[in-house]
Order: C-alpha cells, then sequence, then structure tokens
C-alpha cells in the first residue's frame, strides 16, 4: 500500500485518460491546429517586421514559435481541467470515491496525461518549425530547455484548471475559466518586443503578465544562446506561478474529496 | 460476527443550512437480508445511503457497516460494500470491459486477477458479448446491468442501491431484480436498497421500513405493515337498500360498517377467517347475498397512511 499503490493507481488512471483522449481527437486536434495556424500564418505575414532594429536580427519564425508552443500548452493542460469536470458529470468522480484509490491518483492521472498530451503537441510543433528553417542558437540543449519550460508552463495552467474544475463542479464554468488564455498569451510581446509595443497600457500589462518572462527565456535559447538572465527569470517565474496554482488545485482537491 | 451487517443507532444528519435529512435514525439489519427504504422524494432516503457508503459523514449518532465505524473508518467500510448510487456513473468513453477491470485494479487486483474477475463478471450479467463496445453505445439496461457489475467487482458483502430501477422498463426492471435476488438468496449478500416503488420493495424485500421527513415512521415485514393498518374490507352487495339496511344493522358490531343503496361495507380484522360466521348469521336470518368482495389493504394504504402523501411516480 501507500507510495506503491499511489504509482499503480496513478499509472492506471493516466492510461484511462490518455484513451478516452486517444478516443476524442476532437478536444485536441483544434488546439495543435491554432497554435500551428500561430506558427505558419505569422512567420508568413509578419516576418518582414524582424527587419526592425529592435529585433538585433532575430528570426521571425524563432521570434514567435514560443506564442505557437505556450498556446498548445495551455490547451493541453486545460485538459486535465475538463477531464475531472467530466467525470464529475457522469458521476465516475462519485464512483471513484468510491473505491480505496489513492485520493491523489484521482488528480494526478489527468494531469500526468495532460502533461504528455502537451509534450506531444511541443515536439509536433518543433518538428514543423524545424521545416520551416528554424535554428536553436543554444542547441540541442535549448530545445530541451523549451521543452521543460512549456511543461511547466503546461502544470501551472493544468494546476489552475484542476483548481477550477473542482470548485466549479461545472463544465462551462471550468471552459469559461480557460479563456484567461487570452489576456495571457496576447497581453505580452506576443508579436513584437516589449521595446517596440507604444500604448503604456499593453507596456505594463506585459510586463506584469509572467507569460512574457516565459516568451522571454524561450527566445533566450533559440535566438541568442544560453543567456543565463532571461532564461532563469522564466524558470523562476514558472516556478512560482506553478507553485500558486497546484497549491489552490490542492486545495480545491482536499475540499472535493471531503465528506459532507 | 458483524459481516455484512449494518447497525444504526441515533442517526442524525444536519446540513449547513440547519436543514435536518436524517433525523434519529435506528436500525438493524442482519447478514443476508434484504432491507428496503421506503419514502417519498426528499424523505431522507439518499442522505441516509451516503452515510452509510462513506460519502457523507453523520453529524450525530453511531453508524456500523459491517462492523467498521463509517465515520472512522471508512477505508476499511469501502471494501465490505458495493455501491449503485443515483449519482454514480460510469466513464461513457471507456467499453465495459476496460470499466471492470480498471476498478478491480483500484481494488488492489493484479492485472490477470482483474482480467479473470471481469470475464466472470461480464458472463454473470449477460454483457459479454457487448463487452468491447464502448459504455455510450450501450441501452439503459445493459449500463444498468454494467454499473451493477462494476459494483461487484471486489466481492462486496453488502449491496446498497439507491433506486435501483428508476427509469426503467418492465422487461429491464425485471431483470435487475433478478439479479438482486439472486445475489441475496444465492451468495448470500446483505442487500440494502431504497425505492419509492412499493411494488419493488413488496417483491424484494424481507424486509421494510418507511422512511418520511427524516425519521422512521413504520417498520416491518411487508405482511406486518400491510396487517398495521388493521384491518380488511368485505364488501357486500344486496337485492334492495332495505335488505342491506337490515343486514347493517346485524352486522354493525363485527367491525365499522358503512350502508350505501344496497351496498353495504364491513371494515374489520383477518377477514376471510370471521366470513364463515357472518354469513352464517345472515343466511340464518334470511338474507341473501348477492354478490361479495374482500380486499386486503396493499403496501400503498400503509405508506398513505404513515407519510400522509400520495405516493409519486409509480
Amino acid at each position: 500500500m501507500g507510495m506503491q499503490s499511489l504509482v499503480i493507481h496513478t499509472w492506471i488512471l493516466t492510461k484511462r485518460s490518455l484513451i478516452v483522449l486517444i478516443r476524442n481527437p476532437f478536444t485536441f486536434i483544434p488546439n495543435l491546429f491554432i497554435s500551428l495556424f500561430f506558427l505558419l500564418v505569422y512567420t508568413g505575414g509578419l516576418s518582414g517586421i524582424s527587419q526592425l532594429p529592435e529585433f538585433d536580427g532575430a528570426d521571425y519564425l524563432a521570434f514567435i514559435l514560443p506564442v505557437s508552443i505556450v498556446s498548445a500548452a495551455v490547451g493541453g493542460a486545460g485538459g486535465a481541467g475538463q477531464s475531472l469536470v467530466r467525470d464529475l458529470e457522469s458521476g465516475y468522480f462519485a464512483r471513484l470515491l468510491q473505491t480505496p484509490v489513492t485520493r491523489l491518483a484521482i488528480v494526478l492521472g489527468p494531469t500526468i496525461a495532460g502533461m504528455l498530451q502537451l509534450l506531444m503537441q511541443t515536439i509536433i510543433i518543433l518538428t514543423v518549425a524545424f521545416f520551416l528553417g528554424l535554428n536553436v542558437a543554444a542547441g540541442f540543449g535549448g530545445v530541451l530547455v523549451v521543452i521543460l519550460l512549456a511543461i511547466g508552463w503546461g502544470l501551472a495552467f493544468a494546476g489552475y484548471s484542476v483548481a477550477l474544475a473542482l470548485k466549479t463542479k461545472n463544465a462551462q464554468a471550468a471552459q469559461a475559466g480557460t479563456l484567461i488564455f487570452f489576456p495571457l498569451i496576447f497581453l505580452s510581446t506576443t508579436f513584437v518586443p516589449l521595446e517596440l509595443i507604444e500604448a503604456s497600457w499593453l507596456r505594463i500589462a506585459a510586463t506584469i503578465n509572467p507569460t512574457t518572462y516565459l516568451f522571454e527565456s524561450m527566445r533566450a535559447v533559440l535566438i541568442d544562446g544560453w543567456v543565463m538572465g532571461p532564461i532563469l527569470s522564466g524558470i523562476a517565474v514558472i516556478t512560482a506561478v506553478c507553485i500558486v496554482t497546484v497549491s489552490l488545485s490542492v486545495r480545491s482537491a482536499k475540499r472535493a474529496f471531503q465528506r459532507e | 460476527m458483524t459481516k455484512g451487517t449494518i447497525e444504526i443507532s441515533n442517526l442524525v444528519k444536519k446540513f449547513k443550512d440547519d436543514f435536518i435529512a436524517v433525523d434519529g435514525i435506528s436500525l438493524h439489519v442482519n447478514r443476508g437480508q434484504c432491507y428496503a427504504f421506503l419514502g417519498p422524494n426528499g424523505a431522507g432516503k439518499t442522505t441516509a445511503i451516503k452515510i452509510l457508503t462513506t460519502l457523507s459523514e453523520p453529524t450525530s449518532g453511531l453508524v456500523k457497516v459491517s462492523g467498521f465505524d463509517v465515520k472512522k473508518e471508512p477505508e476499511k467500510v469501502r471494501w465490505e460494500i458495493g455501491v449503485v448510487l443515483q449519482d454514480t456513473g460510469l466513464d461513457q468513453d471507456l467499453t465495459g470491459r476496460e470499466i471492470l477491470e480498471l476498478q478491480a485494479r483500484l481494488f488492489h487486483m493484479t492485472r490477470k486477477q482483474a482480467k479473470e474477475r471481469t470475464s466472470k463478471l461480464l458472463e454473470m450479467v449477460g454483457l459479454t458479448k457487448d463487452a468491447n463496445r464502448q459504455i455510450k453505445k450501450f441501452s439503459g439496461g445493459m449500463r444498468r446491468r454494467l454499473d451493477l457489475a462494476a459494483t461487484l467487482v471486489h466481492e462486496p458483502t453488502i449491496l446498497f442501491l439507491d433506486e435501483p430501477t428508476t427509469g426503467l422498463d418492465p422487461l429491464n426492471r425485471k431483470a435487475i431484480w433478478n439479479e438482486i435476488r439472486r445475489l441475496n438468496r444465492e451468495e448470500g449478500v446483505t442487500v440494502f436498497l431504497t425505492t419509492q416503488y412499493l411494488e419493488e420493495a413488496d417483491e424484494l424485500a424481507d424486509y421494510i421500513s418507511i422512511i418520511n421527513r427524516g425519521k422512521l415512521v413504520a417498520s416491518g415485514t411487508a405482511d406486518e405493515l400491510k396487517d398495521s393498518i388493521g384491518a380488511d374490507l368485505i364488501t357486500f352487495e344486496f337485492a334492495d337498500d332495505q335488505i342491506a339496511g337490515s343486514a347493517a344493522r346485524m352486522l354493525k358490531n363485527s367491525g365499522g360498517i358503512e350502508h350505501q343503496g344496497s351496498r353495504v361495507t364491513l371494515t374489520i380484522q383477518e377477514a376471510t377467517k370471521r366470513l364463515p360466521m357472518l354469513m352464517e348469521k345472515l343466511t340464518r336470518a334470511g338474507i341473501q347475498i348477492n354478490e361479495l368482495d374482500i380486499s386486503s389493504p396493499t403496501l400503498d394504504d400503509v405508506f398513505i397512511r404513515v407519510t400522509g402523501e400520495k405516493e409519486e411516480g409509480a
């Protein structure tokens, strides 16, 4: 019991989430499509602006790639909460509570499945980017850093979506909660560096938006190589957000598992 | 041995908004018994069953399932019980076989044990042929049978069923009844079920408690409950009003009498036993009976009497 059953139960429930995911491809295809759309359309349509001096000669493909990866990550991670809401609505959640399953595994299963989905999506997007001629300044290690940053961000968002799902117990509310994705992605240095943002409100928003630091750290390894300043601040911000959202999800999980 | 038994004393469940859903219930269920909780909507049935199945905590009182305290040892209780609640469901995207194997694995079986147990259960509920189809393609009756199979994975000693046949057609209802009866009689599983169908309680249960507004208002076997109503009804039909009148005068000491036209209705204890004597009395007085009808009280009568409400749904 204890640790061993946690591992077994988590594995069983992760496998189940993956089976459900594969049987419902339309839960991830649109999200992947939109992310690839960002990559292809913005690279094709906006790459001219990377001639501006503020870009420092950066390739626009490498500049926009993090946006594509992060939007895919958010979708994959949001799936963790969605799958819990599905279980709450179908009554399978109550059925699971009737078994001696390790409670943590009920939340970990869909979360890990969401992370695996995110990993696959990130690899697909990176592959497409390489076909489009991506050069990573920090080399293979840099690619790993990008993947790790994506997973870290995904975990932060998964924590948020799980907390929301268990708190609202309502599919529409959980779905509506993922709309936070829009300000997070677009009120940032999404298309141009901070120096090129003219409106001061957008500058302020971009400065306080944690996603900005994620973009900057990914861009650092993609464009400039091992520049530790932005890389470390990205990692620090992600860690902080993760701590907040994961503890929120743990709190709402404890409530959901508590008996009336 | 306390395995397979349920012991409740002075159970109270008060919700945050001060609503008292269960108000001082005490009862005992023996091993192998089929116990029915009968009551109108909102009587406290579901709240009680949620406490018994560890989904909810009692406010006060002692509840022991298979000898384990539901408040202090919920994990141990979960190994003893199988539960079909109205708000438990199955993952519709999985197949019947997958869901049973998963359930078995969560009850700490090895992969091999889980496979064997699953095949056995599928056969038992007659779903072997459809085992590899997704549950969302199952009919309502098939789903209910699979649900039952899922609760039996770990061979529980007590089965809790919250309105097991609500919304089913008569054929599927019979199938579920047969399965419950088989589990109860052949495998010795204790069954605790709630229902709002009197017919269901009458058909399955060997002990019935009627619950209303959180309190037990009547308990006993179906026959005891019917007897508690007190009396049967004998309806006599005579040739005319006048004859009926004199018959009513003669019978008025035997029980409650009602005379209307050529008809006389007598409310009396143990009607079948006392009928020959009554007939002899009338024949001796030269009164001829044209028609005669005896009716016993039904569970409906008991239910309406003790709850003061009309039954819904059935």
